[in-house]
């Protein structure tokens, strides 16, 4: 018999006291929801940051549908094309050619040939065992001109090695070959969206006479591929740690992954690596440190004892910001989080012993379908992120994804800051969060 | 470092060969890895007295991607690296799929770099149906072909589909055909038949296997004939077989 999860009265399975959650993975794997909350990229948005780059996708229509909306949304229709996979293709064995001849044809139809085309091949392929390495290689044969980049639409593969979200961010730098270096120069590699210039990470690189490089600010092809011959690479993003990992095993050059943190003393142990790899002696942040202390002190005064909520899409580390908050005297209530990374675990065990009321809820358990639109309201809440917003129903919230380009001593304070502005200020929620890809054409 | 895959038609003795060349390898101070490529994952067994070993397609079910390369594999008689690539449940799931997943979890786990084989062996069911069963032939997996037959007609009908995905994938750059390795059923003009095969496909003969009872003997012991007889005549076959083998596949597209 069927019953309604109508998670009204039992939220049984989709939340938690964290006293009492486990970690990594507080809850049991099921039949999953997605709220209407779209921010986080996908690997159509993070795709195009590659400057006069065209798309192409070889996939069962059904699965075209959400790619084509994501571009359609993003004004990029002129970046994207298709090829449909029917059953007969499975039948006589032409899926290798159609996605040949159907990208040339595709390329000789384009108004102006792209620079790099991102080749994007599909479950069926990969079930069919379908040769990715031979179709490029006819490809590339055909258009020397132009840079093939394998790149995957798998979500049947997601629940083991690289995420297609990882996956993704990887492939954006698969062209980058051994190379002489560019002395002084840097790469910030695997974000979708540029790190404040005033963020410790950015000053530092400019203090030492540094270049600082990132796929998020280069305006044509020419400034992309220049990203192949920096010397240095950082990540500060979990999803891109792979690409940093990648790119430090085929081109030999370091790769420091310095994670996105909300604890003075790691954002410290972070800024001193940096500072040891570009040579030169680590500033005293005291002052750096004072400022972040002073903004979270004036938020906390605004915000007084308003609920805080915090979900996973607004930052990688929710837990570490949230016991920041929880430290500091925010009344911190919720964060949404399905798991956690192994890099939370003693900002999760520091919370814990802090707010041990405070509740974990999934995003993505089918109860969740009824927490959202004001079943679960409390119009009072200020929450940090698009889906505590939509959950929550509030319209005071901080509209943020992966970190928001915010990182370091200056990343705390500016985040304070903003959290201000959420307090004092109302936003049409739904409105804002229905578009995907937050800092993407589609939503400036 | 010699990548060798071995084809022909279901029940034509592949397995049994294949087991029996690896011990002949590896009396020959050769580090050997054989690679079952059969859901029954009983490529090896006569390599561990008829014993099963956990195929990669029972740890990927079981785990994930949470497990090492020590845990993919087994060490056999004679030192032979032992490896199933396993399948789905009889009559559900995808054979050709486990095969990928199988051989590309060998390469992510990093197999051949650590294990550093001389000869690595794929024994592959059957015939190239799918995709999956060409994967063993693909650049950066086998740089030989060979394939086994007897004189039987359905045999050699099998035998000539290999032969064509061969010659059909050679423009990717997949293996070459090293030769066709005859096992004798004794049926009438059988050599010739093959020899016709070979000359079809202007591949060779690189061995011939007579049919014998010693075989069978070594195979209830759970052993190779390499293994279980090493002085009668049957072992002394698959020994040639063995240096035919290496030849073949050293030869490359040569002509016969």
């Amino acid at each position: 018999m069927l019953k309604r999860l109508n998670g009204q009265d039992d939220m049984t399975g989709a939340e938690i006291p964290i006293r009492d959650a486990a970690f990594p993975a507080p809850f049991v794997s099921g039949l999953e929801y997605n709220a209407p909350a779209r921010g986080p990229w996908n690997i159509v948005h993070t795709g195009m940051l590659i400057p006069e780059s065209h798309q192409v996708f070889a996939c069962a229509q059904g699965c075209l549908r959400g790619v084509i909306l994501t571009a359609a949304e993003m004004l990029e229709m002129g970046r994207m094309s298709w090829i449909s996979v029917d059953r007969n293709d499975l039948f006589d064995g032409s899926l290798e050619r159609n996605i040949v001849d159907g990208t040339a044809e595709i390329i000789r139809k384009l108004p102006k040939k792209p620079r790099a085309l991102l080749l994007f091949i599909s479950c069926v392929h990969l079930f069919a065992g379908c040769d990715f390495e031979f179709m490029l290689g006819e490809l590339r044969a055909m258009f020397p001109d132009i840079d093939f980049i394998d790149c995957y639409m798998n979500p049947t593969m997601r629940k083991s090695g690289l995420t297609p979200d990882q996956l993704m961010r990887r492939q954006l730098y698969a062209l980058f070959a051994p190379c002489p270096a560019d002395p002084k120069t840097v790469n910030l590699i695997g974000n979708d969206r540029p790190t404040d210039g005033t963020s410790e990470l950015a000053q530092l690189v400019k203090l030492a006479g540094w270049e600082l490089r990132d796929i998020t600010l280069c305006r044509n092809y020419e400034e992309y591929m220049r990203m192949a011959k920096s010397t240095l690479e950082i990540t500060y993003l979990p999803t891109a740690k792979a690409s940093g990992d990648a790119l430090e095993k085929r081109l030999g050059r370091k790769h420091l992954y310095l994670p996105l943190s909300y604890d003075f003393d790691e954002i410290e142990r972070n800024l001193a690596s940096l500072a040891d790899a570009l040579g030169i002696a680590a500033p005293d942040w005291s002052e750096a440190k004072r400022n972040a202390l002073r903004a979270l002190d004036r938020a906390k005064e605004i915000v007084g004892d308003t609920p805080v909520e915090i979900d996973y899409t607004a930052t990688p580390r929710h837990i570490g910001l949230a016991a920041l908050l929880a430290e500091h005297g925010f009344h911190v209530t919720r964060v949404y989080t399905d798991a956690m990374i192994e890099e939370e675990r003693p900002a999760f065990e520091r919370l814990r012993a802090l707010a041990p009321d405070l509740l974990l809820t999934a995003t993505v358990h089918a109860k969740m379908r009824f927490a959202g639109k004001g079943v679960h309201e409390r119009g009072d809440v200020l929450a940090i992120g698009q889906k505590a917003a939509y959950f929550s129903g509030t319209k005071h919230f901080v509209n943020i994804v992966s970190g928001g380009g915010m990182y370091g001593f200056d990343g705390i304070a500016r985040l304070a800051d903003r959290m201000v502005e959420a307090a004092t200020h109302e936003q049409d929620t739904e409105t804002v969060i229905q578009y995907k890809g937050l800092g993407c054409r589609s939503c400036l | 470092m010699l990548k060798l895959a071995f084809y022909g038609k279901g029940g034509i003795g592949k397995s049994t060969t294949v087991s029996n060349l690896a011990s002949a390898f590896a009396a020959n101070g050769l580090k050997v890895m054989q690679i079952g490529c059969d859901p029954k994952a009983d490529s090896t067994a006569s390599l561990h007295g008829g014993a099963r070993i956990r195929s990669i397609l029972d740890l990927v079910r079981e785990r994930n991607n949470d497990f090492t390369l020590d845990e993919m594999v087994r060490l056999g008689d004679g030192g032979v690296i032992c490896v199933e690539a396993g399948g789905p449940t009889p009559g559900l799931g995808c054979a050709g799929r486990g095969i990928i997943t199988a051989l590309e979890k060998l390469q992510e786990k990093g197999a051949y770099d650590v294990y550093k084989p001389d000869v690595v062996l794929y024994d592959v069911l059957g015939d190239v149906v799918c995709g999956g069963f060409s994967m063993p032939m693909r650049k950066g997996c086998a740089d030989s072909v060979f394939i086994l037959t007897s004189g039987e007609t359905m045999s050699v009908y099998a035998a000539a589909n290999i032969a064509m995905a061969v010659r059909n994938f050679r423009g990717r750059g997949y293996a070459s055909l090293g030769g066709l390795i005859l096992n004798r059923r004794n049926v009438p003009d059988e050599d010739a038949k093959v020899a016709q095969l070979a000359a079809d496909f202007e591949t060779c003969v690189a061995g011939a296997l007579d049919w014998s009872e010693t075989v069978q003997q070594a195979e209830r012991l759970g052993k190779t004939v390499v293994h279980a007889f090493p002085d009668s005549p049957m072992a002394a076959q698959y020994r040639a077989l063995a240096d035919a083998v290496l030849a073949a596949a050293r030869k490359g597209d040569a002509p016969c």
